[in-house]
């Protein structure tokens, strides 16, 4: 077996340490080790230092092969050249001013021209305040209360797209919710005649990538029937592209599986990190959007609008989500067969640039957890239960390197649980 | 945000089955059952819960339903059955009036006893022993709090519909263990380990568990820290966490 470096994360402690004192749980929310895809927590580090490409380092100098990208921004490589020049650039001109920089138009206009169901683009920071928008228009347009979504959903934060028994909500911030399973268009049918007239939007990711389990894949034809549906009731079709935005298809999730949103949400991978999101929709829905008191201080920032302009123009030159399928391909399928060779049923879902991991021999994911931890001790950081992120910065060295070390972790775990084989 | 008839049910199986426990670790609960003959207390809500306590060979056992009973204690209401609990109403048995001394002097000396442990004094806290039974007992009112709050109150429902079929083992490390076993979106408490968990819940130790009971620690932050640990299916114990958010609603 080969001498591979074991990370300790000392310093990594001490700031957690020190976290906790004067931060609510240390590290909150998803980049959190309370998130359950830290497992054992003492696996993973939890502070950074630095990132560059592919690679980011903590803070006690172990390097890292990233594959959560910082849970999807990440999709040109850590500060990219080109994205970051535009950033910087924009910085010396201006960025939080009273008067909104003319950039914002011009992402405008290039969101408009990229996204193919798009009309118009309006800008706010995080995936939440669109997908909040999103539904506060819908209602808006439609005088209507009721919101489908589907069972395994995330949506964000906001009361309306969390849960009745998370803490801090009350039944009335989700008594208007409504849920249907995934890829079952009949139950989605009978829920919307049940309520017919009543329901404003269904929104959904444009492929069912919740975490702890599998990632589906629409079925063929799923998604035309929705669109059908929803025009044919008057319901907004609300497609959550936050996580899969970009990775899939720069004019769209919606148009990759061959259908068209009234509402698309963006967010993430839209700035290589720099922080943007936006909700593009059609014409019939721009006045609904207009009529909303919605709005934030740093929405109008300049810089990001900068970033992300010259991302989108890098991306499409690059042709990106053809790349990022091909080197998710090349490493999910290494990853298959070296789990294969050493008796592992290593399960891959999702689209590759988005792959999702399980490994099924047991059905209590317990050494899918000790699998994984292996490999983040070794610098390859995968998250236990979350799908993955592929960037344009990964090369085949990275990838082989990648397969070489989930190999020597494939090998650890076998030895440590020969009760399983 | 709480209703009389989820409190009932914890009340019933989570309060009053702790006496089962009580009656293992506490010498002076011992002593009280040792050497008497059998005794059964059937306890009957309207609407409610119901449970037969049997007090037989130095031992307590709580089975639910009550059959047959040396003395019955019947509620109009599951108001009225917490209220038993909470000290303010007093109950009448319509069974059972030669077995009175029972109830109001072992009885009710043993339901004190375990007040002591359940709400206990800064001063008691110290003595080891003490803190050691007042942890367990806590421990073992809270795995039964999560069952009964997922089969009964409307938004432990909503959690525990979203439970997959398995055993958690929730434990105390060196401390006491439970087995919460979910078939069907049911749940049930069994105070004992299991042999076959889908996933795993411990608390690093008695001080922390205890900590964590009287919500002096931020159980994210123990998470974080390692002092908790989980393993396996992450989203049983994600909606487990869920249900004790909720027991420290019914408990407080």
């Amino acid at each position: 077996m080969a001498n591979t470096k074991i990370n300790t994360y000392d310093k990594s402690r001490e700031y957690f340490n020190r976290a906790t004192k004067v931060i609510p749980s240390g590290v909150y929310g998803h980049l959190g080790p309370a998130e359950g895809n830290f497992i054992p927590v003492s696996a993973w580090p939890f502070f950074s230092e630095k990132a560059k490409g592919t690679y980011f380092w903590d803070v006690d100098g172990n390097k890292f092969i990233d594959y959560m990208c910082a849970y999807g921004p990440n999709i040109l490589g850590y500060c990219d050249p080109d994205v970051d020049k535009a950033a910087l650039e924009q910085v010396k001109l201006g960025n939080c001013t009273t008067s909104p920089s003319y950039k914002m138009v011009e992402l405008a206009e290039l969101m408009v021209d990229t996204v193919a169901s798009a009309d118009w683009a309006f800008f706010a920071k995080n995936g939440n305040d669109t997908t909040q928008l999103a539904i506060m228009a819908a209602r808006n347009a439609t005088h209507r209360k009721k919101i489908i979504f589907v069972n395994g959903f995330y949506h964000g934060v906001s009361a309306v797209v969390q849960k009745i028994d998370y803490p801090g909500i009350l039944p009335e911030d989700v008594a208007n919710n409504l849920y249907v399973d995934w890829n079952d268009f009949d139950a989605l049918e009978k829920l919307v005649e049940e309520n017919d007239g009543e329901i404003a939007a269904f929104i959904s990711t444009p492929y069912l990538h919740g975490n702890y389990a599998d990632n589906e894949l629409p079925a063929d034809g799923y998604w035309q029937k929705v669109r059908k549906l929803c025009t044919e009731k008057g319901i907004v079709l609300i497609v959550d592209d936050v996580r899969a935005g970009f990775r899939l298809d720069l004019a769209g999730s919606d148009h990759y599986f061959g259908f068209e949103a009234d509402l698309i949400c963006f967010c993430k991978a839209i700035a290589n990190g720099w922080n943007i999101s936006c909700l593009c929709g059609k014409e019939f829905l721009k006045d609904a959007v207009s009529a909303l008191s919605y709005t934030g201080s740093y929405w109008m920032s300049a810089v990001p609008f900068a970033a992300a302009i010259a991302n989108i123009n890098k991306m499409k030159a690059l042709n990106l989500p053809a790349i990022l399928n091909e080197k998710g391909t090349k490493l999910c399928n290494g990853l298959k067969a070296t789990a294969k060779e050493n008796g592992f049923d290593l399960v891959v879902s999702g689209a590759p640039s988005l792959f999702y991991l399980r490994i099924a021999n047991d059905d209590t994911l317990l050494l899918h957890q000790a699998w994984i931890a292996e490999c983040v001790k070794r610098g390859i950081f995968f998250a236990g239960h979350h799908n993955h992120f592929i960037n344009y910065s990964l090369s085949d060295e990275d990838i082989n390197h990648t397969l070489e070390i989930a190999d020597e972790a494939f090998k650890i775990v076998r030895k440590e649980h020969p009760e399983a084989f | 945000m709480t209703d009389a008839k989820t409190l009932a049910y914890i009340n019933m199986y989570a309060i009053l089955g702790t006496l089962e426990n009580l009656c293992q670790l506490d010498s002076e609960a011992a002593a009280l059952i040792a050497d008497r003959k059998p005794i059964t207390i059937g306890l009957e809500v309207k609407d409610g819960p119901s449970a037969t306590i049997t007090f037989k060979n130095g031992k307590c056992r709580m089975d639910q339903g009550v059959s047959d009973c040396d003395i019955k204690l019947p509620f109009s209401s599951c108001e009225k059955f917490n209220g038993m609990i909470d000290g303010t109403v007093t109950p009448i048995p319509s069974k059972g009036f030669i077995h009175i001394k029972f109830l109001l002097s072992t009885f009710t000396k043993l339901t004190d006893i375990l007040t002591k442990y359940m709400r206990p004094s800064e001063e008691d806290l110290k003595d080891e022993k003490f803190f050691e039974i007042s942890t367990s007992l806590l421990f073992y009112t809270v795995s039964v709090a999560i069952s009964q709050i997922a089969n009964n109150d409307e938004i432990g429902k909503f959690t525990a519909d979203h439970i997959v079929d398995g055993d958690i083992r929730f434990s105390i490390k060196n401390g006491p263990k439970a087995t919460i076993r979910c078939k069907n979106h049911h749940l049930v408490t069994i105070k004992q380990d299991t042999d076959e968990p889908r996933a795993i819940m411990e608390f690093g130790s008695m001080e922390l568990a205890h900590q964590l009971f009287d919500g002096k620690v931020n159980a994210i932050a123990k998470i974080g820290e390692g002092a908790i640990t989980m393993h396996g299916m992450i989203n049983m114990l994600d909606n487990m966490n869920r249900l004790l958010d909720r027991v420290s609603l019914y408990l407080a």
